[in-house]
């Protein structure tokens, strides 16, 4: 099977899934989180396509191609490449990796409210178990549909069959229920009889070897005996009727619940950080005094007009937060210097050199394009001959000089728009503008892995929010979450007032209450417009357009505080799995903490988790080396 | 096929940045124009019913980033598209040169059934403008040389060839949707042949 898995190309992926019953062979891996993966056989000449099943636990990061084949690193213009690579084999993967090939699989069973999928074998046994984690298996399901012939049990509609395609009995499968040859077997008959008087547990688990009994049963020799098959056929009526009966309510209420998040609790937003309070935090040096408390502050309400030109050079990490007065002085002059050299650089280009520099030509034109076309509705950069625009051109070459490799991406001059109306100074505003860069430049890269990586993240955390959404999404083409490139791409600045956006990306600079807020106020949006999006089975085309309409609607505000709402009920939840943790810039805690809580649904909380952080401390959330050592395993699987 | 169902068209338009795609979609669908327009994050889409051939077809006109490296959002935009607009800016010589990439990426990336009669449309825009520098002749050889791809020389800000360059690539859409229709008729069983084929002799159904 090992050879075989070369021929194979992964066909659908689902994460955040636990295993809970294995072979032997992968015992050790039995409540572990990781990912469901369907590869299909690409060998060429083959009429029948072959399929099977993986998972893949989750330490093994998984390449974004796997996630996302839409995506396509393409450069149009110049040095055309793309890397469309496929996963990159490591040795170890073989060895942890449970593979089934789908020949083996010959029904599965949904349990829990489709938190639970089965799968049997040929002999009635468990082959693998899984618990979903986030969401449900309908979508796995429905995979699993278009690639495989598949019936349901009349009866227990989460019994499902798979018609084995390559057998003869096929055919005869093809034909009616009624039409089955049994008269002969009397091993079936003992069979129901059995299940029908044993317990629901038992029966429900066992009803699975009917299938594998009927396959058996048939020889395409014998012809149907009718008593027999209504004997059989009533049985299986009670016995369906019985099974549907002892469902038993309680356990599925149970399982469901124990999934839910925490209540929300309600956050209001905050005056905005006053001259008073940032003055009364400066020391006799210049120094500020409490930092968290400050950017706790500007989390809540953002930054006083007045003072934003001075507090936005802290929080884009131009001054240092622990810098003197005279330090910052310093700074200043070493930064003015090093600025206009830089500038100088490229102003002093002949124009016979940019001819000869055809890289540097092309982003200085993609420059001038995207300047002339920048924010020109506000005052401050309306009109012909405008000087800011000139300004604005030249903080963007002068940045093309200091990170020519990334050089100049359409969005970045939405970015620096802002900064160079409140700076009001070419310098600084460059050095601001830097600072937001440092923060955002995953998304400008060539390779576009940041944004694949955000979109990604933004669908595993709307799953933990709100599955049915994100289920809803995935089944209606939606699940690449393109629809919310632009909001991440430049941070909303598309979408939100001038004003807004300001108030916006000042509290996002704090970098609280986690890592990556920005995407938990997405989760918000799509949860306040989720029956919007819902309505009359909108699709990829219809949801984009209604996001994209969106833009000078948005409450960002309500959205600020429908998001941190949402933080603490992540953060307070007793089902946090490791695949939600590190996007937020939580400790990873190990699948154990949470094995426990998969066993035992209706235990109290455990205390010695997260979850019992007050709503309002945010001290114990900060990035731990463990987590920076994560993401940059992340960002180098990207690379 | 039913001549009742509406028919709804997609159509892409692609080109280097600032060639004016956004003005072109807006002039044809608002008549309007503005050289207010930011450049392009992620997509758009707007759409304008047209009468073509005695039928009233929607169109569904596509938007994109004219920045190569968002080419990657590509595969789900292009999916399903009917016809393929390509625009450059006839004062600007390297978009010109362009035209080859995005004819070849959005063959690549949408995969059509039919690629060699796919229909594409070409787009010479900003004629209101001077100095010229791609002549109509040049653009029309290039056109010949991918399987005579018609040419259109438009001003988004006049509004000038607008309408009929759209009229034309509502046309070859719709002829393109006939096409891929037929297509599908002519192997009503596409399907069912490879399954009921080659019982391959796995031994893999057990018996208990």
């Amino acid at each position: 099977m090992e050879d075989e898995f070369d021929d194979y190309q992964e066909c659908f992926s689902q994460e955040g899934i636990l295993l809970k019953e294995a072979p032997p062979s992968h015992e050790t891996y039995i409540d572990s989180i990781g990912i469901i993966i369907i590869h299909e056989s690409k060998k060429d000449g083959e009429d029948l396509k072959k399929f099977m099943l993986e998972w893949k636990p989750n330490d093994i990061t998984i390449d974004s191609d796997v996630q996302y084949q839409e995506w396509a690193v393409v450069n149009t213009v110049q040095k055309r490449y793309r890397t469309l690579s496929g996963t990159i084999p490591d040795p170890h993967v073989k060895f942890r990796c449970l593979k089934i090939n789908f020949d083996i699989i010959k029904s599965f069973k949904v349990q829990n409210k489709g938190r639970q999928l089965t799968f049997y074998d040929g002999s009635s046994e468990v082959l693998c178990s899984f618990l979903f984690q986030c969401g449900n298996c309908d979508v796995l399901v429905a995979a699993l549909k278009t690639h495989l012939r598949i019936g349901t049990s009349k009866r227990d509609r989460q019994l499902y069959v798979i018609y084995d395609s390559d057998s003869p009995e096929y055919q005869q499968l093809n034909k009616s229920f009624a039409a089955l040859n049994i008269k002969h077997d009397h091993s079936l008959w003992d069979f129901v009889k059995n299940i029908k008087d044993n317990s629901y547990e038992g029966s429900l688990g066992a009803f699975a070897k009917v299938t594998n009994i009927v396959f058996s049963s048939l020889d395409g020799t014998r012809y149907p005996d009718e008593i027999t098959k209504d004997d059989l056929n009533n049985s299986i009526t009670e016995l369906g009727d019985e099974i549907v009966h002892s469902m038993a309510p309680s356990l599925e209420d149970g399982v469901s619940s124990a999934f839910q998040l925490p209540p929300r609790k309600e956050f209001v937003r905050c005056n905005p950080l006053t001259e008073e309070q940032w003055d009364s935090q400066l020391n006799s040096s210049g120094q500020l005094e409490d930092v968290d408390d400050i950017k706790m502050s500007i989390f809540k309400g953002g930054v006083h007009p007045s003072i934003r030109k001075e507090v936005w050079k802290f929080l884009l990490d131009y001054y240092p937060w622990s810098s003197t007065h005279s330090e910052r002085q310093a700074l200043v002059k070493v930064k003015r210097d090093e600025y206009y050299r830089m500038k100088l650089q490229w102003k002093s280009f002949s124009k016979q050199q940019e001819n000869n520099f055809l890289d540097y030509a092309q982003r200085k034109s993609l420059v001038e394009k995207d300047v002339a076309r920048t924010d020109r509705t506000l005052e401050f950069y309306a009109g012909d001959n405008n000087i800011n625009l000139q300004t604005l051109k030249d903080i963007l070459m002068t940045y093309v000089m200091y990170n020519f490799d990334l050089g100049y991406v359409q969005g970045m001059s939405d970015l620096l728009s802002p900064i160079l109306w409140l700076m009001l100074d070419e310098c600084d505003a460059f050095w601001c503008f830097v600072g937001f860069m440092d923060k955002v430049m995953s998304n400008f890269e060539i390779d576009q892995a940041g944004m694949k990586e955000q979109l990604t993240n933004l669908h595993v955390l709307l799953n933990f929010v709100d599955p049915k959404l994100a289920n809803y999404l995935v089944e209606h083409e939606c699940g690449n979450m393109f629809f919310c490139f632009r909001w991440l791409l430049v941070w909303f600045k598309r979408e939100l007032s001038q004003e807004d956006v300001m108030r916006f990306w000042e509290v996002l600079w704090t970098g609280y209450p986690c890592q990556n807020f920005h995407l938990l106020v997405s989760v918000a949006i799509l949860e306040h417009e989720r029956n919007a999006l819902m309505e009359e089975e909108r699709g990829f085309t219809e949801i984009l357009k209604y996001i994209n309409e969106l833009s000078g609607k948005l409450d960002i505000s309500l959205m600020i505080c429908k998001a941190e709402g949402i933080f603490h009920q992540i953060n307070d939840s007793d089902y946090l799995s490791d695949s939600v943790r590190p996007i937020l810039g939580l400790p990873v805690i190990g699948t154990n903490n949470l094995d426990s809580h998969e066993q035992s649904p209706f235990e109290s909380p455990d205390i010695s988790s997260t979850g019992t952080q007050p709503c309002c401390s945010v001290e114990n959330v900060r990035i731990s080396p463990d987590e920076i050592a994560y993401e940059d395993s992340i960002g180098s699987n990207f690379l | 096929m039913a001549s009742r169902k509406k028919i709804l068209l997609k159509v892409i338009i692609l080109g280097d940045s600032s060639v004016g795609k956004t003005s072109l979609m807006n002039q044809y669908v608002s008549r309007k124009f503005t050289n207010q327009y930011k450049a392009t994050i992620g997509a758009d889409f707007l759409t304008k019913e047209v009468t073509v051939d005695d039928r009233t077809v929607t169109l569904q006109i596509w938007d994109t980033a004219g920045q190569e490296r968002f080419q990657s959002l590509g595969v789900a935009f292009y999916r399903g598209a009917d016809c393929c607009v390509l625009v450059f800016d006839v004062t600007a010589p390297n978009t010109f040169k362009s035209l080859d990439s995005w004819r070849d990426e959005f063959l690549i990336q949408a995969s059509p059934r039919d690629p060699e009669n796919f229909p594409f449309v070409l787009l010479g825009n900003k004629v209101d403008l001077e100095p010229r520098a791609i002549s109509a002749k040049r653009a029309q050889q290039w056109c010949q040389s991918k399987n005579n791809i018609p040419y259109f020389e438009t001003s988004a800000k006049e509004g000038l060839n607008v309408e009929q360059a759209f009229l034309a690539i509502a046309k070859n859409a719709l002829a393109q949707q006939n096409s891929t229709i037929d297509l599908y008729n002519e192997f009503p069983d596409q399907i069912k042949l490879t399954n009921t084929q080659k019982p391959s002799g796995s031994g893999d159904s057990c018996a208990c």
